[in-house]
């Protein structure tokens, strides 16, 4: 995948904002379970170094925990715009679903 | 299927919406009104509230589906002027137009609320007659002999039986893939957006926009603010609150490992803004996709009890930052070609490609095919969002800048530094190249 991969992969540096106060704006109804996850956990230990999905996810759901060595998904915050879905992850390795019906991010703007 | 306290929904329907956005609703609206049975089944709590625009109500193909929809909806400004801003940092070239025949009715456009103007217009579709079924994901289709014959909800038996099934289920295309008609969208035929909503008082807003009591202003902003991602920057004036978003083409935003918020903050600061926002608190934070990928980027939209609309059929004009105009149109069409086949007793493709005749001969497809190698083209030539707008900023300042220099000699400057910066080939390249885009 290396070689030929269209995508700049260097080391993870941590994104340079946190959007934790402007998802405090935001009403959510959390389900109990993920409708994210991460198809291949070694994956994103051993082949992505830039951690891509910690930087395109605009509500940094997806988080890098150098202790443990993994992603962590916070998906109690997911605005569920489908990024990571979508090229978001480079090597296709997030399964997104939406939440249940009646669960997940309200707008009250929109 | 039976919806909490409501009443139990059972029986055939017409049709099945998936999706209470522009697209869905209209497609009710307008079956509704033409007698046939039709159900919208919306995953969020109510239709609008999963929903996001940075961009504008256009009044001619809105007032299409509802007439004078302007005297009741939920709306916030009309839009008198329209502003494009070429921005360096510290520098912005603006041009703008506006008009007086803007601000009197039937209005051009309207700034909005996608949560508020979607509940509104399910509202006056459930009023002719359209079942409108919030809180429920349709999980999969249902197929009988090989075609679609309804949807299966995540409701306790929850199945619900049609004659077609309206794709109208946004940007995330999962049903349309499930269909058959869509390969998945591409990075590169997607925008991110993300935007604030930001609370000022209605005088300053007016003040600071320089705007008449109820008019508002859309302005579009290229430039440094993207950081050289192709992609465009948004502020909108509503009633009391500020739209402010940024948007990039995904794939080039992730292969630099950006981020939509950095550039939204970034650009939050830059002076000619801040002093626009100074003191505005925020009110919401939203993140969207777009389809950006043009007449190309669209899936097959129909097939045997089957149609695709809106943006899960990539119906948005990234030029002219049109989509949800687009999605009423197409929702209409839909909902024509259905009564069309429920008329003919043949819900089969033959008769379901009327449809997408409909949409090769209206703007929708026109426009699409205009601007079909728009977002190839800026993502191979990013120097238009960050090197170009550097130059015409230069160029501008060097003729305003009064010194000692004769205007001969400001020329012969602009013209070294344009040819340091780009050999005079590659300008003229690029000059080509982009004006082939258009033609």
């Amino acid at each position: 995948m290396s070689g030929r991969f269209p995508y700049d992969d260097r080391d993870w540096t941590p994104p340079e904002h946190d959007v934790t106060a402007q998802l405090g704006l935001v009403k959510f109804k959390p389900d109990e379970n993920s409708h994210l996850k991460i198809k291949d956990p070694r994956l994103c230990r051993e082949t992505c170094r830039r951690k891509f999905c910690t930087h395109s996810c605009p509500a940094q759901v997806y988080r890098w925990e150098e202790e443990e060595k993994s992603i962590s998904i916070a998906f109690e915050g997911c605005l569920e715009c489908g990024t990571c879905r979508s090229g978001g992850c480079p090597y296709d390795n997030i399964e997104m679903k939406y939440p249940r019906g009646g669960f997940g991010v309200q707008y009250r703007f929109g | 299927m039976t919806l909490g306290d409501r009443k139990p929904v059972s029986g055939r329907f017409d049709a099945v919406i998936v999706g209470g956005g522009p697209a869905g609703l209209a497609a009710a609206y307008v079956l509704a009104e033409g007698k046939a049975r039709v159900a919208v089944i919306e995953r969020g709590d109510w239709p609008g509230s999963k929903n996001m625009m940075g961009g504008l109500i256009f009044t001619e193909p809105t007032a299409q589906v509802v007439p004078d929809f302007w005297k009741d909806a939920p709306l916030e400004r009309h839009v008198t002027r329209r502003e494009m801003w070429l921005t360096t940092g510290d520098s912005t070239l603006k041009a703008a137009y506006e008009s007086s025949d803007f601000g009197v009715e039937p209005y051009n456009a309207f700034s909005c609320f996608r949560s508020r103007f979607d509940k509104w217009l399910a509202a006056q579709a459930r009023a002719k007659g359209a079942v409108i079924i919030t809180e429920t994901l349709v999980e999969d289709l249902l197929w009988e002999h090989g075609r679609i014959a309804g949807v299966r909800t995540s409701r306790p038996e929850g199945d619900l039986e049609a004659d077609v099934v309206i794709l109208a289920e946004g940007v995330n295309p999962f049903l349309t893939e499930k269909a058959g008609l869509s390969k998945g969208v591409r990075p590169e035929a997607l925008a991110l957006g993300v935007k604030e909503v930001l609370a000022l008082p209605r005088e300053k807003i007016e003040d600071r926009f320089n705007l008449d009591s109820g008019s508002g202003a859309a302005c579009e902003i290229v430039g440094e603010i993207t950081a050289g991602i192709p992609g465009t920057g948004f502020i909108y004036t509503n009633k009391d609150t500020i739209s402010i978003g940024v948007g990039v083409i995904l794939k080039d935003m992730v292969d630099r490992a950006g981020s939509a918020y950095s550039l939204l903050e970034r650009f939050k600061e830059q002076p000619q803004v801040k002093r626009l926002i100074d003191g505005a608190s925020p009110r919401e934070y939203l993140a969207h996709l777009i389809p950006e990928g043009g007449y190309h980027g669209m899936p097959k939209l129909f097939g045997d009890s089957v149609l695709v609309a809106g943006d899960a059929a990539g119906m948005v004009n990234a030029v002219n930052t049109e989509g949800a105009n687009l999605a009423l149109l197409s929702g209409m069409m839909a909902a024509r070609t259905v009564l069309h086949a429920k008329a003919c007793g043949n819900f089969d493709s033959y008769n379901m490609s009327r449809y997408h005749e409909q949409v090769q001969s209206s703007i929708i497809a026109k426009d699409l095919k205009l601007y079909e190698n728009v977002t190839p083209f800026l993502s191979a030539h990013p120097h238009f969002f960050s090197l170009y707008p550097e130059l015409a900023s230069a160029a501008v300042k060097e003729f305003l800048t009064v010194d000692s220099l004769s205007k001969a000699d400001k020329l012969h400057l602009i013209t070294r530094l344009v040819r340091s910066q780009r050999p005079t080939r590659r300008f003229l390249k690029d000059l080509y190249d982009g004006w082939k885009v258009f033609s």
